[in-house]
């Protein structure tokens, strides 16, 4: 294979969504379970990312960091720091997170107005 | 022994973690060099792709009708992963048949679902040492589908001989809700088969023998 130019041939142009600014919302329920999980410490964010994968082609990735080199757009909901990836954003725009106590597929869990069908496991969107 | 042209084209990403990338959207298993299926929400064949690993980066070698659909499909999954891809479908010829003599410098060789597969480089200006219709006997001897013939896009990779490209246990990618249950309750609507000629609805058409899509349920 010749790869030996490989950095001379051209590079696809890759689809980039518009990135719009993200409104969300948090259940009474979600907040307390964040609230148990940070307790006074405001010091680190939830971040609410999209990876692709999934049966649907998307996959919802919650995860609680300090800081993140991704560009983010950072919310302040219920008193908590929210980073959304500015290149998830056509995707999150106007989500609810929600928190769902039960024993199976219990956990955070994300109503989105933008997802055409969602997996059985509620993971998994598009 | 010999080799066809492909009509391919070959894509180079590079990036981080592109294997996993390319596992969590695609049928098979991709942990190294394989053949792939990317399939979309209904599980229909957007591309069936050889998964070549170069280095720290991977080539996809895919059907050249294809390749906007493909790169479509992938660019946007790509979101804020640190992924790019390149197009070297110009620097590369693809050849597809049964392992015929050295090939030439620089040739990458890959073993696929549908044979041996040489990517040489353009400059080599290689020539194939079967023709197209002994290519297609082999593959009506051996139950081979292809693109263009038997894998299409309208079609899922169950109904038309790929069955062994379609994981049962790697989890989810895009389409595997459908594909496992077609699988679990045995509807798979079409089977790959070699019937004699004149045969109805053939995909491909040999000097005796034809490949169709045979309907069973």
């Amino acid at each position: 294979m010749d790869c030996g130019t490989c950095d001379s041939a051209p590079t696809l142009q890759v689809h980039a969504p518009e990135v719009v600014d993200v409104s969300l919302t948090m259940t009474e329920k979600a907040t307390s379970m964040l609230e148990d999980a940070f307790g006074d410490d405001r010091s680190h964010a939830l971040l609410v990312g999209v990876l692709s994968g999934g049966c649907s082609g998307y996959m919802y990735d919650l995860q609680i960091v300090e800081s993140t080199e991704t560009p983010c757009q950072e919310l302040n909901i219920n008193g908590f720091r929210v980073l959304v990836p500015s290149a998830s954003s056509h995707l999150l725009d106007g989500i609810e997170i929600d928190y769902v106590d039960r024993l199976m597929g219990g956990g955070f869990k994300i109503n989105n107005p933008n997802a055409s069908s969602s997996c059985g496991c509620g993971e998994s969107f598009s | 022994m010999g080799m066809v042209r492909h009509d391919a084209y070959t894509l180079l990403l590079q990036g981080e973690n592109i294997l996993e990338f390319i596992n969590g959207l695609s049928t098979n298993l991709v942990s190294g060099p394989c053949t792939t299926v990317f399939t979309n929400r209904a599980a229909q064949i957007v591309d069936v792709c050889e998964v070549i690993p170069i280095g720290p980066n991977v080539a996809l070698v895919g059907f050249g009708p294809q390749k906007d659909q493909l790169v479509n499909h992938l660019s946007e999954r790509i979101l804020d992963q640190p992924i790019t891809i390149s197009d070297l479908s110009n620097l590369n010829e693809v050849f597809i048949g049964l392992e015929d003599g050295q090939p030439p410098t620089g040739t990458t060789v890959h073993q696929s679902l549908f044979g041996t597969m040489y990517i040489i480089p353009s400059k080599h200006e290689w020539q194939p040492t079967w023709t197209v219709e002994e290519w297609t006997e082999h593959r009506i001897a051996n139950l081979v589908p292809f693109h263009g013939h038997e894998i299409r896009a309208n079609v899922h990779p169950l109904a038309c001989g790929l069955g062994e490209l379609v994981h049962p246990q790697k989890g989810c990618y895009v389409g595997q809700e459908v594909l496992t249950r077609m699988r679990s309750r045995g509807k798979l609507g079409h089977r790959l088969a070699r019937l004699e000629n004149p045969a109805e609805k053939a995909t491909t058409v040999g000097a005796t023998h034809s490949l169709v899509l045979e309907r069973i349920q």
